[in-house]
């Protein structure tokens, strides 16, 4: 059988062939995926894919520690009343008692939240507490693992340990019931181009069911995209396609909106509308998660704030509260010999630190000191012979706070 | 229990009503889902005209031209639906079918993926599983159309545009057998009528009718006789339906492949690549190659199942006969015929079932345990 023995090398050989070439596939892909994970969710790894030397984390102090998890610190009542990074009007101020477990809950908590990809965390152990009915920003710098964090949170990827609630619903056990009152945009927000606005929206709605049908137009007037909600996506601009992923979110008459770094590829007035529109949506009670890596947008735009880095949530409380850590003042004297002033200082153990500094010196006051522990300051400088030309109160922002906590001072933003 | 009081920015929240929870458990599509990702397909222009063109195309500009030039000039060109240009358009038309339905299905089962929309989509809670499911009722619901309207284009013209078929084939040597025997009612009509079959099919070889010759003179023999003749005439009704029936099941099973594929591979461009080389170079390997002790591995394959699930007006188009054969695959060189015994109706049943549900299960697992 000379000729059936040739045709059984064709078909045999072919299909070996194609087995070996789908393994090879299909490791690869394997492989690719979980570099891309890593890179995206920790920035540790190099082109070789080895693990870079860890930088030291922040030590956090039991305050700080009391800010980020109050509950496993047992903290007291904590009460911080600073002067917020932007002076609300005194009508706009006001306070919120939140009893946990008793009143309204958390919009999200989480508890030993961990996600790896391969042997890199992008999500590692992240204790979060997202108030609700605040905007909350989420912020690291690239690479940090907010978006891992966040496509956990909404069961896009599975946690590898830790516990999850959003709106106090366990997920993943009742996912589907927790997302039914969230709204999301995850990464870029990116849509079917060839279809319109409004089909993408209709496709979207289909998906959720009840009423999000009836809600198409009110999310597309809401965001401005009526005039063009008949073009396709494909035409879009950024900024319309962010505030289409919000019109998406809004869908589902969301009780929480994660919004995944919003001001992304948007101009100043697209950041402006983003940022109104954020502020709307809280003064309607909802809760807006923000992940960001603009400072000054999340100091603007977030009530709360937690700081994260390398997968860690290394600081979380109210930007008032990280700014000005745990209550520490930080003070700024111009004198005339800053070498003895220093000694003298650090002699009457009044500071918790002194630094030289360019004009005099900064000196930082223990926590609960207020402005008479400046003067006292002065006074006893003066009393040592120094000769004092100014003090002033050193003003600090969530920028300056951010690049000293993380652990990259700005590298790569 | 801890407090924490914060300062915030904000007035008090207006209080407002709680979202109605949906229990969104249901694997079922629903109505609105199925048309959405229906329509997400139709707005594809480019997937849309190359199914239109690869389906409907041929026959229509077949047609056309001939039904054109027979009202012209009917003396030279004859009429339009003649057996031949329905064998000719029925050769390569489930190869087309199958390859635009692997095609529009790869794309179906792709598109949320690359797109971005997929993670929009997990987003709203709704079961990965109906998100999979309802893309099978979407996209049948443009291919089977589209090759029902082809199919019934080709009969139209056949039917009502073409000659009618005599009753009966006449032999060189005035032997006239009525059209439209199966095999054993070929064979009761030799016993039936001996001096006509002698006549007809002599002992010993000879050459009957347009070159057509029987070495042996064989009763299968003389039916692969009897079938290359009457293949020339048009297919009965009821060998219509089974054809169209055949070639909607095609197309069905194509896209779920497709499907499937693309939602395990995640990559449209390679799930329609292997399909096609699977349906257009492994499958005319297994139907031809005659493996012994891989012939059950051969039947696994689900060309070589249609092949063999194929109607006998088909399969005597294509130039097979007995119980079935493969149909005509491009670069066969014409009338490749099969050499694989046939395999018993249930094991066809078995094998095309298999597919469709191992893929709709295999793209139904992947999309729910898929990162999106």
């Amino acid at each position: 059988m000379p000729s059936t023995a040739n045709l059984l090398h064709g078909p045999g050989i072919l299909l070996i062939l194609l087995l070996v070439g789908a393994g090879v596939y299909l490791l690869r892909r394997r492989r690719a995926k979980d570099h891309e994970g890593g890179d995206r969710g920790t920035g540790h790894t190099g082109s070789s894919g080895a693990p870079r030397e860890q930088t030291d984390m922040t030590v956090i102090s039991p305050e700080s520690q009391a800010i980020a998890d109050p509950v496993a610190a047992g903290a007291e009542p904590l009460s911080v009343r600073s002067e917020p990074a932007v002076a609300p009007s005194p009508a706009q101020t006001r306070t919120i008692s939140l009893r946990v477990g008793e009143r309204d809950g958390w919009a999200v908590e989480t508890h030993g939240l961990t996600k790896r990809f391969g042997t890199n965390a992008a999500v590692d152990d992240v204790e979060l507490l997202v108030p609700r009915g605040s905007a909350f920003g989420y912020l690291g710098p690239n690479g940090a693992g907010k978006t891992t964090l966040i496509r956990t949170l909404l069961g896009l990827t599975k946690a590898n340990g830790g516990t999850m609630a959003l709106l106090d619903t366990p997920v993943p056990i009742e996912r589907r019931e927790a997302l039914a009152r969230v709204g999301a945009i995850v990464d870029e927000p990116r849509f079917h181009e060839h279809l319109t606005g409004r089909e993408n929206l209709g496709l979207l709605a289909a998906a959720r069911g009840g009423e999000a049908k009836q809600r198409i137009v009110p999310s597309l007037q809401r965001v401005g995209l009526v005039e063009r909600a008949d073009h396709k996506v494909g035409s879009y601009s950024m900024g319309m396609r962010q505030r289409l992923g919000v019109a998406a979110c809004l869908l589902a008459d969301p009780e929480l909106l994660i919004l995944d770094e919003p001001m992304n590829g948007l101009d100043p007035a697209g950041m402006h509308e983003m940022r109104e529109m954020i502020e709307s949506f809280v003064e309607e009670g909802r809760t807006v998660m923000v992940s960001s890596h603009l400072l000054d947008e999340v100091e603007r735009t977030c009530d709360a704030v937690a700081i994260v880095d390398h997968g860690r949530v290394v600081r979380q409380g109210t930007i008032d509260e990280l700014v000005h850590g745990s209550g520490a003042l930080a003070v700024s004297v111009e004198c005339g010999d800053p070498g003895m002033a220093q000694e003298v200082i650090e002699r009457s153990g009044m500071a918790a630190g002194v630094a030289l500094s360019d004009s005099g010196l900064t000196v930082t006051l223990p926590a609960g000191s207020s402005r008479d522990d400046i003067a006292q300051l002065t006074r006893l400088l003066v009393e040592e012979g120094v000769a004092v030309y100014g003090v002033q109160q050193a003003q600090t922002s969530l920028e300056d706070w951010f690049l000293t906590v993380t652990s990259r001072l700005g590298g790569d933003g | 229990m801890s407090t924490i009081e914060t300062v915030v920015r904000r007035p008090a929240p207006a209080p407002r009503p709680t979202s109605p929870l949906r229990r969104m458990t249901s694997a079922l599509p629903t109505w609105g889902l199925i048309s959405t990702k229906n329509l997400e397909l139709r707005r594809r222009r480019g997937l849309m005209v190359a199914v239109f063109v690869l389906l409907l195309g041929p026959p229509v500009i077949l047609y056309g031209f001939r039904l054109l030039f027979h009202a012209v000039d009917p003396s030279h060109y004859g009429p339009a639906g003649t057996a031949s240009a329905f064998q000719d358009l029925m050769g390569p038309m489930p190869e087309l079918g199958f390859i635009i339905a692997v095609t529009v299905g790869a794309a179906a089962g792709t598109t949320d993926l690359t797109d971005g929309m997929f993670r929009h989509l997990v987003i709203t809670g709704r079961s990965r599983i109906a998100l999979f499911l309802a893309r099978i009722p979407a996209g049948l619901a443009i291919l089977l159309p589209v090759m029902a309207l082809t199919f019934t284009l080709c009969c139209l013209v056949t039917s009502f545009e073409g000659v009618p078929n005599p009753p009966s084939i006449s032999f060189d040597n005035g032997v006239s057998i009525p059209v439209g025997l199966s095999e054993s009612q070929f064979h009761g009509w030799l016993d039936d009528h001996p001096r006509e079959a002698l006549q007809a099919f002599p002992r010993g070889g000879g050459e009957f009718v347009d070159g057509v010759s029987v070495a042996s003179g064989s009763t299968a023999s003389r039916y692969d006789a009897y079938i290359d003749v009457e293949r020339t005439l048009n297919p009965p009704i009821n060998e219509m339906v089974k054809i169209g029936l055949w070639l909607e099941l095609v197309v069905g099973v194509g896209f779920v492949v497709g499907l499937g594929f693309g939602a395990l591979t995640g990559q449209r461009t390679v799930t329609t690549i292997v399909l096609i080389a699977v349906q257009v170079i492994v499958t005319p390997i297994f139907d031809r190659a005659h493996i012994a002790y891989f012939l059950n591995g051969q039947r696994l394959l689900v060309g070589v199942a249609l092949d063999q699930l194929q109607p006998a007006g088909l399969t005597s188009i294509a130039g097979g006969g007995g119980g079935g054969g493969p149909l005509q695959h491009f670069g066969s060189g014409g009338g490749t015929v099969g050499t694989i015994p046939p395999m018993p109706t249930w094991a066809m049943i078995f094998v095309i079932v298999g597919w469709i549900v191992g893929w709709s299960v295999i793209g139904a697992w992947r999309m729910a345990t898929r990162d999106a």
